[in-house]
């Protein structure tokens, strides 16, 4: 483009500008006032001791960052919250995957398929919390019922009652959840890969396994990692499912990193609460820069570009 | 492959959406302190005001607040009053009153606290103190038990709420068990409570696979400090000692959660799911199931053991709650509050509404409807309750003697801490000295931090 023909086509860019700036700023006004104030308050407020019962807010530096660190219980949430998104996740792609597989083939009933599998992530999490502290239930809980009843066990298991036992309750709940919400994002990645590569793979004589970690794995990353990445985020604030199963027990050992802000939150403590949110933050952003790096987001899409 | 090249970008912007989001829990305005105004208050109750009352509790409970409120519109036609549930959890009725109250909402205008939040209720300033009302109006305070007046209901020489019922902590055993065993009276000590347990768990096993000796309040919530707290101040000890030091890892305390954590593992006369599961609920229809010897409840609890479709009903009988050789009965007062929130626009109304709350009549169709434990002290005396519930009397004593848990703003990470600890101690993850040694050290930094 000549240097010329820029500059003629700018003064009319211009004005246009100007209306593109107006049209959006309905938009700009509504994000900068639903997000970045707020955010930029929660930043702001973790600087200041701010508890409801204490006035007036006072301005103490990073005295709250200070304070968290040295707080046991805040280690134990964090210790808590990174395994359980390590262990959940790790299940809920693999299974997910599982789901997707079966339900991208095609077979009789393969749309009441897929109905069904999606059912426990329609279910709000706190109704399926209930259920599965119902079933949990030591003394009428399903689980124990089905194992004395069919001598399985001699005594009813107190699922809740240990940190290794509650732990994998609380996962198991959350993978029976949400596996299906990562199977609904590996099955639309795999409707966009074209028929054709399995084809013209199967003509080449290549297997079942082969297809997998050949075609549909590399063709699936990009979508597997925002699948991750959701996931993570989501399960690094994890509150509602350990708030009606455990409310953090036993001991404490299953406070999860939101638990332990919200319990700042109710004592009247702004500050610290704020604090432990823009450490929540952190600590997400560092996850998501380690998957887009791992993953290879930008460098995989350009690869695809040529 | 342009296509995808945005595709990235909007993928970006989600995921950075979904990250700021994160941050939104923390998005609370900060609350400036104003001092809480009290020029409306002169004002006489405007045509057709509506008010906000937050109450939560047991459906029969809600259905009961429903009348109340149908007598007092009727009675003040120009005022309406609109009942916002709350959920049954204490935990959750607190936190559906802190949101609206820190950012400063005109509603709800009246609502009930637990005895444990009114500290940090009026310390933060959200309560409009009632003594203009009280003068204006010449009422009577002293019809309430004063204990409570002075220790729960007062903050800095303001009166800032009044009881509406009391609770404390009591013992339920089921009387035909303790006759079928051959036993005469409930317990006194707790190593009574022990005996007979294990003898009619032995005995009702045979039958019934379920039956436990002893159930009461164990999972890691507000409700097992209250446990706690009777089990230590049955042996002496205490939270926090007459200076507000706290003593929790003295000797007798020790030894009370020695106690505690024995009759899950020990004696297992306390099923394991008590430091899990047992809230006030799944205890009161363990033992309503006819599922176990002695229940640790509230008063609420007498009511529904004696309701039509109660497997227990007329074989329940209440006690004070056993002590430790050589030490008195303890029980945990608790119960409910009624305050009014310091930002409403309609304070006239609502105080109106309080008096009517705590009149004679409502705090007397409490006791005869619900089996509630009046606020107000002459309603012991009425016949016709007495008449009705003739343990009302005894338990007069009960309430005259119960101990207040900590009133600081800062109780609820007090007792944070202490739940964490004593849950870990009856889990049997952490013996009992530790456990407290550990607990009172948090709540000495508790102290430290928000204690100026």
């Amino acid at each position: 483009m000549s240097f010329k023909g820029r500059r003629v086509k700018n003064k009319p860019k211009n004005s246009e500008q100007g209306l593109a700036y107006l049209l959006l700023s309905p938009v700009l006004i509504l994000v900068g006032g639903l997000i970045l104030v707020p955010v930029l308050g929660t930043f702001i407020t973790s600087f200041f001791r701010n508890v409801t019962f204490m006035p007036p807010a006072k301005f103490i530096g990073i005295r709250n960052y200070a304070r968290i660190i040295k707080d046991p219980q805040f280690w134990q949430s964090l210790r808590f919250t990174v395994a359980f998104s390590a262990v959940a996740v790790a299940l809920e792609s693999i299974l997910g995957m599982f789901y997707a597989l079966v339900i991208n083939e095609k077979f009789k009933f393969r749309g009441i398929m897929r109905a069904i599998v999606l059912i426990p992530w329609a279910i709000p999490t706190i109704v399926s919390a209930r259920i599965w502290q119902l079933m949990y239930n030591y003394s009428y809980g399903l689980l124990n019922y089905v194992l004395v009843h069919f001598h399985l066990c001699t005594h009813p298991i107190n699922w809740l009652g240990s940190p290794v036992s509650a732990f994998f309750s609380i996962v198991t709940a959350d993978v029976w959840k949400t596996a299906p919400f990562m199977a609904i994002l590996f099955l639309a990645g795999l409707q966009a890969i074209p028929q054709s590569l399995y084809e013209a793979a199967r003509v080449d004589g290549a297997s079942i396994s082969q297809q997998f970690w050949r075609i549909t794995l590399p063709l699936l990353k990009p979508i597997i990692v925002i699948a991750l990445i959701f996931r993570t985020i989501d399960s690094l604030r994890i509150f509602d499912l350990i708030y009606v199963l455990t409310g953090g027990g036993p001991g404490g050992s299953t406070s999860s990193v939101s638990m332990y802000g919200f319990k700042s939150y109710i004592l009247g403590d702004f500050g610290y609460g704020s604090t432990v949110s823009v450490i929540t933050f952190l600590l997400i952003f560092v996850f998501t820069v380690i998957y887009l790096k791992v993953g290879n987001f930008s460098g995989g899409l350009k690869e695809n570009e040529r | 492959m342009k296509k995808l090249k945005r595709l990235g970008k909007i993928i970006t912007i989600l995921v950075m959406i979904a990250m700021v989001s994160a941050v939104f829990v923390g998005c609370k305005s900060q609350t400036l302190s104003t001092t809480p105004s009290q020029e409306q208050q002169s004002q006489p109750a405007p045509k057709n005001v509506s008010i906000v009352f937050a109450v939560g509790g047991a459906p029969s409970e809600i259905d009961y607040w429903h009348k109340v409120i149908d007598e007092f519109e009727a009675k003040n036609p120009n005022i309406t009053v609109n009942l916002l549930k709350q959920p049954m959890d204490s935990g959750t009725r607190m936190q559906t009153l802190v949101t609206p109250l820190s950012g400063h909402e005109s509603t709800p205008d009246v609502f009930l606290m637990d005895v444990a939040w009114v500290g940090q209720f009026a310390a933060s300033g959200w309560l409009a103190p009632l003594n203009g009302y009280v003068s204006q109006d010449n009422y009577d305070t002293s019809v309430f038990f004063k204990k409570v007046i002075d220790l729960a209901d007062s903050y800095k020489g303001d009166l800032i709420a009044l009881p509406v019922y009391i609770d404390a902590g009591l013992l339920y055993y089921r009387t035909d068990l303790l006759k079928k065993y051959d036993f005469s009276a409930p317990p006194k000590t707790w190593e009574d409570l022990v005996k007979i347990a294990e003898k009619v768990q032995a005995g009702e096993r045979k039958n019934n696979p379920k039956f436990w000796g002893f159930v009461w309040q164990g999972k890691q919530y507000e409700g097992l400090v209250c446990d706690f707290l009777e089990f230590i101040a049955s042996n002496g000890g205490n939270i926090l000692n007459k200076d507000g030091q706290p003593v929790l890892n003295s000797a007798n305390n020790i030894q009370a959660l020695t106690f505690m954590a024995d009759l899950i593992h020990k004696y297992k006369i306390s099923p394991p799911s008590t430091y899990t599961e047992m809230t006030e609920e799944p205890v009161r229809m363990t033992f309503q199931k006819g599922n176990a010897m002695f229940e640790r409840n509230w008063p609420y609890a007498w009511g529904l053991h004696n309701s039509d479709d109660s497997q227990v009903k007329g074989k329940t009988g209440i006690a004070p709650l056993p002590h430790f050789l050589e030490h008195q009965s303890a029980a945990t007062l608790g119960g409910w509050h009624i305050g009014i929130n310091t930002y409403s626009k309609n304070k006239e109304a609502a105080w109106k509404f309080v008096k009517f709350v705590e009149s004679y009549d409502v705090q007397k169709g409490f006791a005869m409807n619900l089996g509630w434990n009046p606020g107000r002290q002459d309603v012991y005396k009425d016949s016709e309750v007495l008449k009705k519930a003739p343990y009302l009397e005894k338990l007069r004593e009960v309430f005259v003697n119960a101990i207040p848990r900590p009133s600081v703003p800062y109780y609820t990470k007090m007792s944070e801490a202490i739940q964490k600890y004593v849950n870990a101690a009856i889990a049997g993850r952490m013996d009992p000295k530790t456990a407290l040694d550990k607990a009172q050290q948090e709540v000495e930094q508790i102290i430290k931090q928000y204690g100026s």
